[in-house]
Formats: C-alpha cells, structure tokens, sequence
C-alpha cells in the first residue's frame, strides 16, 4: 500500500485488510506498489584479516520499501540494523546480494538519500546555519549560493530552530542538536531519510517531543524513512511498518504492519493508548524479550574465502 | 545551557534566557592577585631562608642577590645579546619544525603509505634521547649557531608531527559518514571536515614541540660551545661560581617557557572555541 499524503488529513486513509499479523514472518512478495527500496537477499559482513574470519552481520535480507513508507528497524544491539542501514547509504557493499534505490544498485552515497546520526555528527567549529548549508554546499548536490539562504532558513523553520542560526553546536541541548540534524538531512530534499537512532541520545521527554515533530515534519516533507531505534514503543508510534531484526547474523525475523491512524501524536485520540499499541507491543516485546535473552555473543563466522 | 521546550501544537523554540547577576569588579583579576601575592611570598621566605644562613651561600644565594644580578647582568650587556640569540634561535627553529612536522604529520595520517614508510623512521627519532645525537652534530656541523639549530628542530618537529598524525586518525568516524553522505568531494573532505577537525591536535603538537625545543635549545648551548645563548650564561657561571647570576638565568628561563606555553594557550583558544564545554 502507498500512503498517500491524504492520510494526513483528518480521516485515516482507508485501512488495508488486517494481515495475519503474529503470524510468521512476511513475505516480500506480498507488498504491492512499485519498490523505492529493494533488498535482494542481502548479507554483509566485517572481515578481521588477522584472525582470518569475517563477522556476519546480516544475512539474507530481503526487504522492499514503498515510496513515502516509514519503516520502522528494531532489533537487538548488534544485529546488524545499522549495517542494513549503511548499505542503503553506500558506505558498505554487501558481500552477496543486491541492494537497489528505484531499481538500480546503489553503489555509493547520493544526493537522493541522507541521513541523520546518534551522535548528530554535526561540525563543531560551525554555527548551526552553517551545519545546515554543508548539505548544500558540496560537490555532489551543490545548491548556488542565493537559493541557500531561503533553503535554510525554510528547513530550520521546519525543526523548529529559527533564532538560533548564530549558535554553536555545544551551545544547544541534544534534542536540539538533532535538530539540526534534522535540518540538514532535510534541506537538501533527499527522497530517503536514514535515521540511525536519532533519539537514542537524548532524555526521554525531549525524546516523544522530537518524535512528535518528527511526525509533522515528515508530514509536510513527505520523505521515505528508514528509522533504527532500540524502543519498541518508538517503532509503534512511528513506523508504518516494523521490521524486526534477529540477533547475529541479523535475519529478518518478521516485519509487522502498524495500521495506526496518523497523526499518532492527536491530543483527542492518541495512537499510544489505542488497543492495537498494546497488541503490537505486547506481540514486539514477545519477539524481542527472547533475542535479549538469547543475545548470547557468539564467535565470529567462519566463512570461506 | 539551553534545553528543548515543546510548546504544544507549534514546534517553536525560545531564546535561552539571559539573566544579569552580580559580580564583583574585581573578580577578573583574582587569578592574577593570587599569583602576584604566591610569588611574593615565595620570594620573601627565600630571602629569609637564605639569611639565615643555614644553607651554603654558593648554592643558595639571597633572593635579593639574584634579582640584582639579574639587573646588573641586563645594565653591563652581559644577558641582553645571549636571550636575544637564544630566543631568535629557538623561534627560528620552532617555524622550522612546524614548517616541516605539520604537513608531513598531516601526510601520514592521511595516507597509508606514507605512514609505513616513515613511521619506523619518526618512532625512532621521537624516542631517542636528543642528548645523544650532540657528538654526531658537532662532528657534522662543527660548533656554532648551524648546530644549535638543528637540535631544536630535531627536539620540536617530531611531537609536532606525531600529534597532527593522530589528529588525522582520530576523526570521527561519523563526521567522515556525514561528509559522505552530504557530498563532499576527497578535497572538500579534507578541508571542510579533517583539517579543522585536527587543528587542536596541531596546537597540542606544536605546545610539545616548544617544551621539547627549548631542552634542545639549551642542550646545543650548553654543550655544543658555540659561546652565545642562555645555555653558555649558564655554563659560564656555573665555572665561575657565580650562583646568583645561575638562578637569575634560570628564572629568565622559566618566564620565557611559561610566557611561550600562556600564548599557545591563548591561541588554542582562539583556534578551538568549540572545545570549551568542560572548562577545567
């Protein structure tokens, strides 16, 4: 299903058929709609040359993204989430399997995919107007001067942070910072926004505060999102979708569809009281009570090469 | 600090509150009242320890005899040209090191094989003892300013280099993501993201470089013969006895070291702004 920006409006869109939801892992095959992200049987890995062993971090990921889908990661520390989400990006190459951003293999970082860190990673030496104009201002994606300035400030607006354009990234809280994580990733207008837990820094008030705006905001950016996080209860309220990924090597072990009407944040019909919250976290916390338990690190896979 | 305020339905932040206080007029100068009044009763008390005359006078002269020697010794031009020399030689040899140590620093962390290659060469000669190539040097260059020279440089340019290479390697490995994925090209990456990122590792190196120069500089003074700089004062009143015009060399020397670390200091600073979150 494709969501569409009329979802936001007041009624929910129209409820896809209930899906056989603790049933078993999904297929790939089942997701209609063109594919904006396609993972073929994915499998990557760390190599040690020294012990002559590669550590397989995923294995066999197959996953397809619909345009406009927030998809939401979950998984044990160390299953590979951040790997999943690295390939996207083209910072790593898969060992076998193809990843594809609109059918075509990603064989790089690109100007249609940005991402947002946990530790922000913003420039410490520049001021957060400046933070924000990296992303414009590069080779790969250079916006020309004059159009900058308009760009910016609409994306700082966006996060909230007009007025403080002058400030310095150690001058502003964590929630803040991200902001302007946020705003970067935003002002280039990337067609996919990662998000490596963006909040996982932050408290935990500052925390629904930001995935709140963060709703809006993609409400109005209409971006794809692929969002890791360690909370269960941050994947609910978010995600469209949840994939869950299972402990070393990382596999897909189910993905489950949300079907919570947006806004999830409404002050008269809050998605995190509703009864379906309570079915999909109870069914997570099942799933993932176990991989933490069974988290028993294991030694690095031999693989053949 | 300022903290994330979410104001309900509009996502708007506020300007971090700014509240007058009061503080004394004189609470700037604390610092330096305190040091003042440290160092004058050091100085009164070495006085009085040393007219009690319970210590040998040869090795523990007045206070007062110091300074004077010290005013006597800058009247009769004895001091004056040898600081001069010692000075212009050392801040010659230090533009000298951080000429060569930080770009060739900067190479090796930047690449691989430049690192392989000159790495066996710079371990070594930042862990042997300087003291020990003076022979060698003198044999080289004979005795004389060529000389004194090139032991600072040998002193400063390897803590120099080292230190910009580890600046380089310890980049943030998410500040390298962020520049990927934000478009920068291999140059832009080196500008934009490593070279400001290093800058405070500089800083440190050439903070080292300086107090390892300034043993370099003395060392090629006091035993390479050349008869000039502070080094030779030293070694001449030392023969001669002359205990109080030793301490007055000595206490020149520590005001030229504390006064060259104060203005690197000021200069990280100046450089660094953003490394002021945990001030010590």
């Amino acid at each position: 299903m494709v969501r569409l920006g009329a979802q936001y409006t007041d009624h929910p869109a129209a409820e896809p058929p209930e899906r056989s939801e603790p049933a078993g892992p999904a297929k790939s095959s089942e997701v209609v709609g063109p594919a904006l992200i396609e993972a073929v049987e994915v499998s990557a890995g760390y190599e040690n040359r020294r012990d002559r062993t590669r550590l397989i971090a995923l294995r066999d990921i197959s996953l397809t993204v619909r345009p406009g889908e927030f998809l939401a990661i979950v998984g044990p520390s160390g299953c590979g989430k951040t790997t999943l989400i690295n390939i996207i990006a083209g910072f790593v190459k898969p060992i076998s399997g193809v990843m594809k951003v609109r059918g075509e293999e990603v064989v790089g970082p690109g100007s249609d995919r940005a991402m947002v860190f946990q530790d922000y990673a913003l420039l410490p030496w520049r001021t957060v107007e400046r933070n924000v104009e990296f992303a414009l201002e590069n080779r790969r994606g250079r916006v020309p001067k004059p159009d900058r300035e308009r760009r910016i400030a609409d994306a700082l607006a966006l996060v909230g942070l007009a007025g403080f354009e002058n400030s310095y990234p150690h001058q502003l809280s964590g929630g803040m910072r991200q902001r302007v994580g946020i705003a970067r990733a935003l002002v280039g207008q990337p067609e996919i926004l990662l998000m490596d837990e963006p909040f996982g820094a932050v408290d935990a008030m500052t925390r629904e505060a930001m995935q709140a705006e963060l709703e809006k905001i993609i409400a109005k950016t209409r971006q794809t999102v692929l969002f890791i996080t360690h909370s269960i209860d941050e994947a609910i309220t978010l995600g469209d979708r949840i994939v869950v990924i299972s402990n070393r090597p990382g596999t897909i072990r189910e993905i489950i569809e949300v079907n919570l009407p947006r806004p999830r944040f409404d002050e008269r019909n809050d998605a995190r009281r509703s009864a379906r919250f309570g079915e999909i976290r109870g069914h997570l916390w099942n799933l993932l009570s176990g991989e933490a338990l069974g988290a028993t690190p294991t030694p690095a896979t031999r693989s053949g090469r | 600090m300022t903290r994330v305020v979410p104001n309900g339905s509009k996502g708007t932040q506020r300007a971090p509150q700014l509240e007058a206080i009061t503080v004394s007029r004189f609470a700037p100068f604390r610092g330096a009242a305190i040091t003042a009044v440290n160092l004058l009763v050091f100085f009164v008390l070495w006085e009085l320890i040393a007219r009690t005359g319970f210590i040998n006078p040869l090795f523990f002269p007045r206070a007062s005899e110091v300074f004077s020697a010290l005013y006597r010794g800058f009247e009769d031009g004895t001091i004056l040209p040898q600081l001069t020399h010692s000075i212009t030689n050392f801040l010659i040899g230090l533009a000298i090191s951080a000429a060569i140590g930080i770009p060739v620093g900067l190479l090796m962390g930047a690449s691989r094989v430049a690192d392989l290659i000159l790495s066996p060469y710079v371990w070594a000669m930042t862990s042997l003892p300087r003291v020990a190539l003076i022979p060698l040097l003198i044999l080289i260059l004979g005795f004389g300013n060529a000389m004194q020279l090139t032991i600072i440089v040998l002193s400063a340019v390897f803590p120099i280099m080292v230190n910009c290479m580890a600046g380089v390697k310890t980049v943030d490995s998410s500040l390298l993501r962020a520049g990927r994925v934000f478009g920068t090209s291999q140059s832009e990456m080196y500008v934009k993201v490593i070279l400001p990122f290093t800058l405070p590792f500089v800083i440190s190196g050439v903070n080292q470089g300086i107090a390892r120069g300034l043993v370099g500089m003395l060392i090629g003074e006091l035993l390479g013969g050349g008869g000039n700089g502070l080094g030779y004062l030293l070694d001449r009143a030392g023969q001669q006895f002359d205990a109080p015009m030793l301490y007055a060399v000595l206490l020149l020397l520590a005001v030229m070291s504390v006064s060259l670390i104060q203005a690197m200091r000021w200069l990280e600073e100046r450089a660094a702004p953003w490394r002021d979150i945990t001030p010590t």
